[in-house]
């Protein structure tokens, strides 16, 4: 029951911040700071080595837009 | 909670279609210009002294090579074509340690599990192919995406196919990504040696492998009564299958933030474990080979020369639900600095539940320089078929000493450095050099486990 308010809380977080932001429109030329290559959703290609390892050296993984298990001998 | 994600992903779909495409057909630009490869490199190595080979005892110094080259085509405006291909040659202590005596010209002196059977550590290799497709619309609002992988290691053989779309809306402030990926895995399965010989002796321990070696029982005298776990068998389905279905939902909340919400589902189906894993029961008597004097220090970094042989091979659950939760937040604090977040939740039927926490600092140096301080926070809960060493029941159903499903935090510090050059000014033929990155990571458990990892990164660019 804790483990399932625990996964409550975490997907009722977005769509409160959705329910709140998703009327904001931000215009192409007012995403210069949204544009830089810092900004994006995803983690930085020299790191794919480390999400590696951690995938063989931890017993958890996915949700990050990359390997969820799978592919290797791995956890 | 099916309800509760049935009723997200409403009320996203709702959401696409109600917003205002009007501004969607601006300008068409090329998705990539140019050919683009990248060279990635790293170096790996890790201590630790909890190795799965030998049961959750021993030594687990390994260290990896792995070169990479990705390279990325555009076959027209719309479409990109990336080929990804690796090779990763790894030195294992705990790996050679499958056969616990030496397999050439010293075929008699016996390992420990803190000393590597053959002298040298094994070195292996994994090789992994992929290819990934995409299209992107006249608008640029949809993206289609599908990709093939391979991957080849000593003793595991893999093929994965899947594909996913992206819906852009809100004039390109959010986007929905549903994806899916399947793993169709197999094991060529190695297994540790006296139980492999106990197999093809048909059940006796005194001739074959064993013909001329020495058995002793825990107290240091010869004995001839062991073998491993009535009803022993090796793997019966080589399988191991994996299934995932992804969603992504990000949006823009102003000027300077971003947000993505990520869920996974995955299942795993087959032969979940790793067949060369050993298993040792307390409620069973020991049998070692080698020198029966270390016995009594069997434990210790001092043993040298005695092993003990296996009760069992690691045995778990032929299924595996995972579900990871992740939110990336990222913050545009001003043109030096950046704040890039990310917390992830994740659960499983096998009692692992974790939490992950990932901030990254990167400070804009000068035009071309980007520094990046980072700090990764890890905290999972032990499976429920993990215990340590010589401490499962042989009644159990399912037995895992891999400490990498035991419980425990980690810490992880790292920083690199990253060199752009937008305009490609340094440039061999029609080669030009866009960017160099370097990275580094210190990995620390607060059990008796450390890694380092150095990468690198060069991205060319071809006119």
């Amino acid at each position: 029951m804790k483990k399932f308010n625990q996964i409550k809380k975490l997907i009722f977080l977005p769509i409160l911040a959705i329910l709140l932001n998703s009327c904001a429109s931000i215009k192409e030329y007012e995403k210069v700071n949204i544009n830089d290559p810092d900004m994006e959703l995803s983690q930085r290609q020299i790191c794919r080595f480390e999400t590696n390892f951690q995938l063989y050296r931890e017993g958890s993984s996915g949700a990050n837009g990359g390997k969820v298990g799978g592919g290797c001998g791995c956890n | 909670m099916k309800k509760i994600i049935l009723l997200f992903l409403l009320f996203i779909s709702g959401l696409v279609f109600s917003q205002d495409t009007k501004n969607d057909k601006a300008y068409k630009k090329r998705v990539l210009e140019s050919i683009e490869v990248d060279f990635l490199t790293s170096y790996y190595n890790q201590e630790g002294s909890n190795a799965s080979v030998t049961g959750g005892i021993g030594n687990e110094d390994l260290e990896d090579i792995n070169p990479t080259i990705v390279i990325s085509i555009p076959l027209n405006d719309d479409d990109i074509i990336t080929i990804d291909l690796g090779i990763s040659t790894y030195t294992s202590a705990s790996s050679s340690n499958g056969n616990p005596f030496d397999s050439e010209d010293n075929s008699y002196r016996t390992a420990s599990p803190w000393y590597a059977s053959s002298g040298a550590s094994k070195v292996d290799e994994w090789k992994s192919l992929n290819i990934d497709y995409s299209n992107s619309s006249e608008d640029r609002n949809t993206v289609i995406t599908a990709n093939v992988s391979s991957a080849t290691e000593w003793d595991y053989e893999s093929f994965g196919f899947g594909g996913g779309i992206t819906k852009l809306f809100n004039n390109k402030n959010s986007s929905v990504t549903l994806s899916t990926k399947i793993y169709l895995d197999k094991w060529i399965p190695v297994y540790p040696k006296e139980l492999d010989a106990f197999i093809d002796a048909g059940g006796n321990s005194i001739s074959g492998f064993f013909n001329n070696r020495t058995v002793y029982n825990q107290q240091g005298i010869i004995s001839s009564n062991w073998s491993p776990l009535t009803d022993f068998k090796l793997i019966d389905n080589k399988s191991r299958n994996t299934y995932s279905v992804s969603f992504l939902f990000s949006q823009i909340l102003n000027k300077n933030t971003q947000f993505a919400f990520f869920i996974d589902l995955i299942k795993q189906e087959g032969w979940l474990a790793n067949p060369l894993q050993r298993v040792y029961f307390s409620d069973r008597d020991n049998f070692y080979i080698g020198n029966p004097s270390s016995i009594s220090f069997y434990t210790s970094k001092l043993n040298k020369d005695v092993f003990h042989l296996a009760d069992d091979i690691e045995r778990l659950p032929s299924t595996r639900i995972k579900v990871p939760v992740g939110i990336r937040f990222n913050y545009f604090l001003n043109e030096n600095l950046t704040l890039r977040s990310y917390y992830r939740y994740y659960s499983d039927d096998w009692k692992i539940n974790s939490h992950t926490l990932n901030l990254e600092l990167p400070i804009k140096l000068s035009d071309n320089f980007t520094f990046y301080p980072s700090y990764r926070f890890y905290s999972q809960s032990k499976s429920k078929y993990f215990e340590s060493y010589d401490k499962h029941i042989s009644s159990s159903k399912y037995y895992t000493s891999d400490y990498d499903l035991s419980k425990f935090n980690s810490n992880q510090l790292g920083f690199g450095l990253k060199y752009v050059d937008i305009f490609t000014k340094l440039k061999v033929w029609e080669i030009g050099l866009k960017s160099v990155d370097l990275n580094y990571s210190n990995y620390k458990r607060n059990s008796d486990f450390k890694s380092n990892i150095v990468s690198m990164g060069l991205k060319f660019v071809i006119d």
